[in-house]
């Protein structure tokens, strides 16, 4: 795979694909777009999903390591996200969001947008952890 | 002027008090800041790349202009994992070099910059997504001057717990460190140390640029008082500034706590 656009191109072959994202959830800046959007709005899309993806990731109560200020309790290599999916089944549709595992320091996910009716949930969680992992290791 | 390039597919290098802006046929190919860490410190700063690596590919690369393509093509980073750090660190100084006090532009044509092309964005798309990012901090808290003036921590019992990211940011909050400075030690992109900067300032762990008095100035007495004003240019009014102020903690019931005061004073200057 050489990119994020192939990335992308080849999440939308999975059954009921409307939308794919690669998103930064630190900034919510879409690094790469394409099919539709929920509104048509892109833009917005990669927002919003980085604004639940930043909870899911820093919230403790989904693993994420909390400290009160000043202290350092957590260990040197606890960088990693403690979230590997997040799922929403929602009426308009369903959303995976993958984190990527590499440790970048913005955070990055990829985030799929299916049709309820024609998705295969189960298929589409094995495929995006491979794409995932292949867009930073190939 | 940027869109006047981009119509004429121009290739050089747009610079400005805050940065330059590369293009190549019209659209974004790089962008470079003073305020910003650069490709080389975001590629090697975590380790993902070694340095010996990065000088090599410097060494034998760099002459051509193609240091992407010779990390790739060796196989020191995908071309999926490059285009992800690439795109983050552009938007990252376009926003600064964008800014609107950015003074004059000039254009130097046939600039190129030595990292390579990588992925190019449209002109259009890095001036939205740069719009996007200053109504997104001031949505956060609407403190223009932390972008730039280096935080001063703030010590309270009462204060939340922050996340990992956050703690790393405050450690380096010493009135010293501008937010650009701490970037670079971090190793990440300054537009997400701004994000933490403005976080931590909205729960209370930074000072957000109160009178040295500590003193709550009278609402009629706030125009004569600059500290809250910061960078922001006099007399105009911002239109990115929300209508509300963001408070992610109101425990006004307890009356002695003067950091909950604070905040709220500083939100309220911060319209006047």
């Amino acid at each position: 795979m050489s990119g994020i656009d192939e990335c992308l191109l080849e999440a939308m072959r999975l059954p009921g694909a409307r939308g794919a994202a690669l998103v930064e959830w630190v900034s919510g800046l879409a690094l790469g777009v394409v099919g539709e959007a929920p509104g048509g709005d892109h833009e917005a899309m990669a927002a919003e999903a980085a604004e639940f993806a930043r909870s899911a990731a820093e919230l403790p109560v989904f693993g994420a390591p909390q400290e009160p200020a000043g202290t350092r309790t957590g260990t040197p290599d606890d960088s990693g996200a403690p979230v590997e999916d997040v799922i929403v089944l929602g009426r308009g549709g369903y959303h995976l969001l993958r984190f990527l595992e590499a440790p970048y320091e913005g955070g990055v996910f990829l985030h799929l947008w299916l049709d309820r009716d024609q998705a295969n949930l189960a298929l589409s969680l094995m495929r995006m952890r491979d794409l995932s992992e292949r867009l930073v290791l190939d | 002027m940027l869109v006047r390039l981009a119509e004429r597919r121009a290739t050089g290098a747009l610079l400005r008090d805050t940065g330059v802006l590369y293009l190549a046929d019209g659209v974004v190919v790089h962008a470079e800041s003073p305020a910003a860490p650069g490709i080389d410190v975001l590629l090697t700063a975590d380790g993902r790349l070694p340095q010996e690596q990065w000088r090599e590919a410097m060494d034998a690369a760099g002459p051509g202009c193609r240091i992407a393509g010779y990390l790739v093509d060796h196989g020191r980073l995908s071309g999926g994992e490059l285009e992800i750090r690439h795109l983050s660190a552009l938007y990252d100084a376009a926003y600064f070099v964008l800014a609107p006090d950015g003074g004059p532009s000039r254009f130097r044509h046939g600039a190129v910059h030595w990292f390579g092309r990588v992925r190019p964005v449209g002109v259009a798309d890095v001036e939205r997504e740069t719009r996007r990012r200053r109504r997104y901090l001031a949505g956060l808290w609407p403190h223009a001057h932390l972008d730039s003036a280096p935080p001063v921590r703030r010590r309270g019992a009462r204060l939340p717990p922050v996340t990992r990211r956050q703690r790393d940011v405050l450690d380096l909050a010493d009135g010293r460190h501008t937010p650009a400075r701490i970037a670079t030690l971090l190793g990440r992109p300054a537009f997400h140390t701004l994000v933490d900067i403005r976080r931590l300032a909205a729960a209370g762990h930074l000072e957000t640029g109160v009178p040295a008095s500590g003193r709550i100035p009278a609402a009629a007495g706030a125009p004569a008082n600059g500290t809250a004003a910061g960078t922001a240019t006099p007399g105009t009014t911002d239109p990115l500034t929300p209508d509300r102020t963001p408070f992610t903690v109101l425990d006004i019931a307890d009356g002695r706590d003067v950091a909950v005061l604070r905040r709220l004073r500083d939100a309220l200057e911060e319209h006047l």
